[in-house]
C-alpha cells in the first residue's frame, strides 16, 4: 500500500515538517489531568524542545488538548473553542475519562466518549498518563501530521450533522452559533 | 535606471537580513531562557517554523477590514523604518551599498513617530475584533509607551542638541571621528536610553501588555495564521531595527556585518537578562519606573549636554 | 462698490434674511447662510488680491479694512472652514428648532472673523472681535443646556480679554492718538510708545483667552462642547485662530519694532515669549491629560483642541522663521482636521444619538464613511507620517530643538505621546469595539454631511506628501510679518542645522510596502478566510448572547491615571471656583455691613457721632 508519504508533494512536506515541529496548545484543563501540563511544560520533561508550546487563545492554537472528563455544561464550551480554531487542527484527548468515562463513566453528567463529540486524533490512555505518557501522544500526533493524515477539521465538517446530532443530545439549551465556514 | 534597480535590489536584501536577524534573536532568546531555566529549549530556529506553520494555516478569520490592515501596518512601519536607518557606517566598505541608505531624507524625530506607526496600526486592529482583552491590553500598551518615551527622547534630545544634528548619520560620524562611543562620551542619556529599550522590548518585567494568562496575549489574542505570522515577522524587523538604532547611536555604529550582530546582540541580552530576574510590573508601577530614576538620568544627561 | 465691504455686507445681511427667514420656512436659514458663504468665497476668490482696501471716516475715527498676505492666509481658513460646516449644516441641523437664531449667530460670526484679519485699525478690530465674541456666545447657549458651567464661563472670561483690550487700545491711543495698526507699529519702530509692554502684555491677556491658554482656558472645554458640532467646527478651527492671529499681530508685528539697542525691550520681547510658550506647552500636556479621561467624544476633542492651540502658541512665541511656520502650518491644519472630527462627531451625534462613548461603540460598519475621515483626521492629529500633521510636528520639534529650547520639546513631546491615548481612546470609543444591539439601526450620514468631511481629509493626505501647497501661502504672510526669504520646498522639510527630511521618499516606501503587505495578505489563504462578527471572540468558550454587552470603555486609561495621579491633583476650574467662592463670601460679609436698611446706616451715623465726640473730648 503506497504510504501517504509519497503521495505528498515537496510543498505540502514542508508544510507538514513545519505544522509538526510548531504546535501551539491549548491546554483546556478540564478535571484532573490538568496538573500534569505543567509537569510536562517545565524544566523536567520540557516538552518545548519538540516545539511545543502553549497559545492562550483559540485563534492562535493549534492542537486542542483535554485532560480529562467533561461535565456536559464543559462539552460546550470545548466544542466552542474546537470550532474557533482555525485549520488544520488537532485533539489530543487525554486520560482514560475521555475514552470511555473512566471512574466517571456512570455520572449522570459527563460524557464518556469524546470521539462522539468532536474528532480526536490521538487518544493518551491512563488515569493519570504521565509526562512521558504525554509526550509520546504528542509524538505520535506529529508522526500522523507528518504522514499527512491528520486532517481533524475536515472531518469535523464532512460528518457535521452526525457530530451536532450527538452534541444536540447531551446539551439541553442548545444556543450555539452556526459554524459558518 | 540601474542605480535604482541596485537600490530596490538592496532594499529587499535589507528587509531580509533585519527578519533573519531578528527571527534568530528571538529563537536563541527562547533557547538561552531555556538554558537559564534548566531545560533543553528548542532550536534557535523555533521561529521561523513557527512563522512557517502560521503562514500555512487553511483557514484564517477575517476581523474586518482594520483588523484585516493592522499587520500590513506593523510591516509596513518596520519596512519604513529599516530603510531610513543606516544598518552600517556608510561608504566603508563595498558591500555596505547593498545596504540602501535613505537616512538623509528621514532624522530622528521621523524615526521616534514612524516607530509608533504600527502600534498604532497594531492597536486599531485590536480594536475592531471586539475583545475587550485586546481593548485592555492596548490600553496597557499605549500608557506604557507615554512612560518610556520620556526617557528616550530626553537621550535623544541630548544627543541632537550636543552634535547640533537630527541626522543619525551625522551622529555616527562624529563618533567614526572622535572614536569615542556615545555610550562613553554620553552615559547618562546612554543609560536613560538603555532603560527605555527594557520597555521597548516588552520583555518582563514591561510585559503586562501581553499577558497570556490575564488577557489571554492581548492585544493579538484575535489575531490567528497569517495575521499573526505577519506580526510576528513585523515584530522581528523591529527588534532589529531598534538594535540597529541604539548601535548607530550609542555604540559607534558598525562596519561590517559580524560586528553589527556583536553589537546588537550585546545590547539585546540586557533586557533578556533584565527579564529573567524580574518580576512582572503592573501598568501604573512601569509608567512610574521609568518617569523615576531613567528620566532622572535623561535630565541630568540633557544638562551636560546643554553646558 | 468696494468687494470686501459688499463680502462682509452680504455675511451681514445673510445674517439677517436667515434669521427672518425661519418665520417662512424650517430649512431655508440653512440654505440662505449656504448661498450667502458661497457668494461670498466666490467673490473673494474672483477679484483681484488689490480690490480687498476698505476706508471710512465717521464720527471723527478712521477705519481701515486692508486684506495682506497674512490676513488672507486667515480668509482662506475662515471662508474655506465656514464654506464646508455650512454645507455640512444643511443637512445636520434638519429638524431642528430655532434655526434662525443658530444660522443668525453663525453669519454673523464668520463676518466678524473677516472684519477682525482685514482690521487695520483697533476701533474696528475690537468691534469685529466683540461682534465675534458676542454671536458665538449666542451659539454656545443656544442649547441652552448647562447654562452656568459654559455660558458664564465663555461670558465672564470673554468680558475680561475685551476690558484688557479695550484698556490697551486706550493707552496706545492716550500715547500716540491714533488707532491706526500701521501707525501704532511706525510708532513702535521710532520709540514713541511709552507703555509698549503694559499694552502688549494686556492685548496679549485678551487674545490667550481666545486662544484657550493655560489659566485662561476653563471655558473652553464646555463651550465646544455644548455649540453644535456644526458650528464647534468653525469656533474650534478658525474662531480661536483669532487669538492666534493676534498673538503674531502682537509678538511679530508690534513688539519685534522695539529697537534692538533698547535692552529692556528686546529683554522683555523674549520674555513675553518664553513665557507665552511654556503657557503654550503646559497648556499642551495639561489639556491632553484630560481629554484622555473623558467619556464624552466631544469633550475629549474640545481638551485636545485646547491642547492643539498650546502648540501653535509656542510656535508663534519662540518667533524664529521655522516655529512661526510650523506654528501657521498647524493651525490650518488644525482647522482641516478639528474641524474634520467635529464635524465627524457631530455625524455621529445626529445618526446615533450621542457622542458618549460609553453608550455607543462599534459603528465602523454602520457609518465607514464617517470613520474614513476620522481615522484620517485622527492620524494628522497624532502625527504620525505619511500625513500632514507630521510635517507640523516635525517643524514645531525642530523649531525648539534648534533653538535650544530643550526642555520644551520633551513637555510637547510627552503631551503628542499622551495624546495618542485620546487619538485611540475616540477611534475605539466610537467606531471600533462591540458591535451592540442599541446601535444596529444607526445608517451613513446623507451625502451633504460626508462631502465636507472627504473634501477636508483628502486634503490632509495631499498635505503629508505636498506640504509646499500650504508653504506657499504661509510664506508669503509671513513676508508681511518681516520673515524675508522664507525658504520652503514642495515636500522636503528641512531645519536651520541642514538636517532634511523627505516626505517623497517616506511616501513612497510606505505606500510600495503597505501594497506589498496588502497584496500579500488578501491574496493568501483567500478562499481560507471567513468573515466573523464581534461576538464571535475568544471569550474562554463562553459563548455571548446577543444582547450581551462585552464593550470595554469605562475607565479606559485608568492605569496612566492612576501613574499620572499627581498631575491630575489640581484642577484649575477648582481655582477659580475657590477664587468667586471667596469673593462671594467676601460679598456677604460686605452686605452685613451695608444692609440696605435705613435704621443701620442711622445707627452707623450714631456710632460715628460717638465715637467722634469721644475722639475729640479726649484729645481736648
Amino acid at each position: 500500500m503506497e504510504t501517504k508519504k509519497d503521495s505528498q508533494t515537496i510543498a505540502e512536506y514542508i508544510k507538514n515538517w513545519s505544522r509538526k515541529h510548531s504546535l501551539f496548545v491549548m491546554a483546556y484543563g478540564t478535571g484532573c489531568g490538568a496538573i500534569e501540563i505543567p509537569a510536562t511544560m517545565t524544566s523536567r520533561y520540557d516538552a518545548e524542545r519538540l516545539g511545543i508550546r502553549g497559545a492562550a487563545t483559540p485563534r492562535q492554537a493549534d492542537v486542542l488538548l483535554i485532560t480529562g472528563y467533561l461535565a456536559t455544561k464543559t462539552l460546550k464550551r470545548v466544542i466552542r473553542v474546537y470550532e474557533q480554531m482555525q485549520d488544520p487542527k488537532y485533539v489530543i484527548a487525554f486520560g482514560s475519562c475521555t475514552i470511555n468515562g473512566g471512574m466517571y463513566y456512570d455520572s449522570y453528567n459527563t460524557i464518556n466518549v469524546l470521539e462522539k463529540y468532536i474528532p480526536v486524533d490521538v487518544y493518551i490512555n491512563g488515569c493519570m498518563p504521565r509526562p512521558e505518557a504525554v509526550i509520546a501522544g504528542f509524538k505520535q500526533l506529529q508522526d500522523k501530521i507528518a504522514r499527512g493524515d491528520a486532517d481533524n477539521g475536515t472531518r469535523y465538517k464532512e460528518n457535521l450533522d452526525w457530530y451536532r446530532a450527538n452534541q444536540q443530545q447531551v446539551i439541553k439549551n442548545w444556543r450555539m452559533p452556526d459554524y459558518n465556514w | 535606471m540601474e542605480g535604482l534597480a541596485i537600490k530596490i535590489l538592496g532594499a529587499v536584501i535589507t528587509t531580509i537580513v533585519a527578519f533573519a536577524v531578528g527571527m534568530t534573536y528571538g529563537g536563541i532568546t527562547r533557547k538561552l531562557t531555556a538554558r537559564v531555566q534548566n531545560r533543553v529549549g528548542p532550536t534557535i530556529f523555533q521561529n521561523f517554523i513557527d512563522l512557517l506553520k502560521l503562514q500555512s494555516k487553511k483557514t484564517n478569520i477575517y476581523h474586518g477590514v482594520m483588523g484585516h490592515f493592522a499587520p500590513m501596518w506593523i510591516i509596513t512601519a518596520a519596512i519604513t523604518v529599516l530603510m531610513f536607518i543606516p544598518v552600517l557606517h556608510p561608504g566603508t566598505a563595498w558591500y555596505n551599498s547593498w545596504f540602501p541608505n535613505l537616512s538623509f531624507h528621514g532624522d530622528l524625530i521621523f524615526l521616534l513617530y514612524m516607530m509608533v506607526f504600527g502600534s498604532l496600526g497594531m492597536a486599531l486592529g485590536a480594536g475592531q475584533t471586539g475583545n475587550p482583552n485586546s481593548a485592555i491590553g492596548v490600553t496597557r500598551g499605549l500608557s506604557q509607551m507615554v512612560g518610556f518615551e520620556i526617557p528616550f527622547v530626553l537621550a535623544l534630545v541630548a544627543l541632537m542638541v550636543q552634535y547640533q544634528t537630527t541626522s543619525i548619520q551625522d551622529i555616527m560620524t562624529v563618533q567614526r571621528e572622535s572614536g569615542v562611543w556615545m555610550m562613553f562620551s554620553n552615559p547618562f542619556s546612554f543609560l536613560a536610553a538603555l532603560f527605555a529599550s527594557l520597555g521597548m522590548f516588552r520583555y518582563s518585567p514591561f510585559d503586562i501588555v501581553g499577558a497570556p494568562a490575564e488577557l489571554a496575549s492581548g492585544p493579538v489574542s484575535e489575531f490567528g495564521g497569517k495575521y499573526l505570522g505577519t506580526m510576528m515577522s513585523g515584530g522581528s524587523i523591529f527588534a532589529f531595527i531598534k538594535l540597529t538604532l541604539y548601535v548607530d547611536l550609542f555604540l559607534g555604529g558598525a562596519y561590517s556585518i559580524p560586528e553589527l550582530l556583536i553589537k546588537t546582540f550585546a545590547l539585546y541580552m540586557i533586557p533578556v537578562f533584565y527579564g529573567w530576574v524580574n518580576p512582572r510590573y503592573r501598568t501604573e508601577q512601569a509608567i512610574r519606573y521609568f518617569w523615576g530614576w531613567p528620566t532622572a538620568l535623561g535630565v541630568i544627561g540633557l544638562l551636560i549636554a546643554i553646558f | 462698490m468696494n468687494t470686501l465691504a459688499l463680502i462682509l455686507l452680504i455675511l451681514f445681511s445673510g445674517a439677517i434674511v436667515a434669521f427672518l427667514s425661519e418665520k417662512v420656512s424650517k430649512f431655508l436659514p440653512s440654505l440662505i447662510a449656504f448661498i450667502s458663504i458661497t457668494a461670498a468665497g466666490i467673490l473673494f476668490y474672483t477679484s483681484p488680491a488689490d480690490v480687498f482696501n476698505f476706508k471710512l471716516s465717521m464720527a471723527g475715527l478712521n477705519f481701515t479694512l486692508k486684506i495682506d498676505e497674512f490676513s488672507r492666509l486667515f480668509v482662506h481658513m475662515i471662508i474655506g472652514l465656514s464654506w464646508l460646516a455650512s454645507m455640512y449644516a444643511v443637512g445636520y441641523m434638519q429638524n431642528k428648532e430655532r434655526q434662525g437664531t443658530f444660522f443668525f449667530n453663525m453669519l454673523l460670526s464668520i463676518g466678524g472673523m473677516l472684519g477682525i484679519v482685514a482690521a487695520r485699525d483697533l476701533v474696528s478690530f475690537f468691534v469685529f472681535w466683540e461682534i465675534m465674541t458676542w454671536s458665538s456666545f449666542l451659539i454656545v447657549v443656544w442649547t441652552g443646556a448647562d447654562f452656568r458651567r459654559t455660558g458664564i464661563w465663555y461670558m465672564v472670561f470673554s468680558a475680561m480679554g475685551a476690558y484688557a483690550m479695550l484698556m490697551a487700545i486706550m493707552m496706545i491711543y492716550s500715547d500716540i492718538h491714533t488707532f491706526n495698526i500701521d501707525e501704532i507699529i511706525a510708532a513702535i519702530a521710532e520709540q514713541r510708545l511709552p507703555h509698549l509692554v503694559e499694552a502688549s502684555v494686556l492685548l496679549l491677556f485678551g487674545f490667550s483667552v481666545k486662544a484657550a491658554l493655560m489659566p485662561l482656558h476653563v471655558w473652553a472645554p464646555n463651550a465646544y462642547t455644548q455649540a453644535p458640532a456644526a458650528y464647534t467646527a468653525i469656533f474650534s478651527g478658525v474662531l480661536s485662530k483669532m487669538g492666534i492671529f493676534g498673538m503674531a499681530l502682537v509678538l511679530l508685528s508690534m513688539l519685534k519694532f522695539a529697537n534692538p539697542a533698547d535692552f529692556s525691550l528686546v529683554y522683555i520681547n523674549g520674555f513675553i515669549g518664553q513665557i507665552l510658550a511654556w503657557l503654550g506647552a503646559i497648556t499642551a500636556a495639561i489639556a491632553t491629560l484630560y481629554a484622555l479621561i473623558q467619556t464624552d467624544a466631544k469633550k475629549l476633542l474640545a481638551y485636545s483642541s485646547v491642547a492643539q492651540l498650546g502648540y501653535i502658541t509656542i510656535g508663534i512665541a519662540i518667533g524664529t522663521p521655522l516655529s512661526v511656520m510650523a506654528s501657521l502650518f498647524l493651525a490650518v491644519l488644525h482647522a482641516l482636521f478639528k474641524g474634520t472630527l467635529f464635524l465627524a462627531m457631530g455625524a455621529v451625534e445626529r445618526q446615533a444619538g450621542t457622542t458618549d462613548m460609553t453608550k455607543i461603540s462599534g459603528l465602523i460598519r454602520r457609518m465607514p464613511w464617517t470613520f474614513f475621515v476620522t481615522l484620517v483626521s485622527i492620524i494628522s492629529l497624532a502625527g504620525v507620517p505619511p500625513l500632514a500633521g507630521f510635517v507640523g510636528k516635525w517643524m514645531l520639534y525642530e523649531a525648539l530643538i534648534t533653538n535650544g529650547n530643550v526642555f520644551m520639546v520633551v513637555v510637547v513631546f510627552f503631551s503628542s505621546t499622551a495624546a495618542f491615548l485620546y487619538s485611540y481612546r475616540i477611534l475605539f470609543g466610537i467606531f471600533l469595539g462591540q458591535e451592540e444591539d442599541d446601535t444596529a439601526h444607526v445608517k451613513e450620514a446623507p451625502l451633504s454631511m460626508i462631502l465636507p468631511m472627504v473634501v477636508m481629509a483628502l486634503l490632509l493626505i495631499a498635505l503629508g506628501t505636498y506640504p509646499g501647497l500650504l508653504f506657499d501661502p504661509i510664506a508669503q504672510g509671513m513676508t508681511v510679518l518681516g520673515f524675508e526669504n522664507v525658504t520652503w520646498q514642495m515636500t522636503v522639510l528641512s531645519n536651520v542645522w541642514g538636517n532634511t527630511v523627505n516626505l517623497m521618499y517616506i511616501s513612497t516606501t510606505i505606500g510600495v510596502a503597505f501594497v506589498a503587505a496588502l497584496l500579500f495578505l488578501t491574496l493568501k489563504g483567500r478562499k481560507g478566510s471567513r468573515n466573523v462578527g464581534t461576538k464571535d471572540i475568544s471569550t474562554s468558550g463562553e459563548i455571548p448572547l446577543e444582547h450581551e454587552n462585552l464593550t470595554y470603555q469605562l475607565d479606559f486609561f485608568k492605569p496612566f491615571e492612576r501613574a499620572a495621579s499627581p498631575l491630575y491633583r489640581r484642577k484649575m476650574t477648582k481655582i477659580y471656583d475657590d477664587l468667586s467662592n471667596g469673593l462671594d463670601a467676601l460679598f456677604d460679609f460686605t452686605r452685613k455691613i451695608y444692609t440696605g436698611n435705613g435704621q443701620t446706616y442711622a445707627l452707623y451715623v450714631v456710632i460715628f457721632l460717638v465715637a467722634l465726640l469721644i475722639y475729640v473730648q479726649n484729645t481736648l
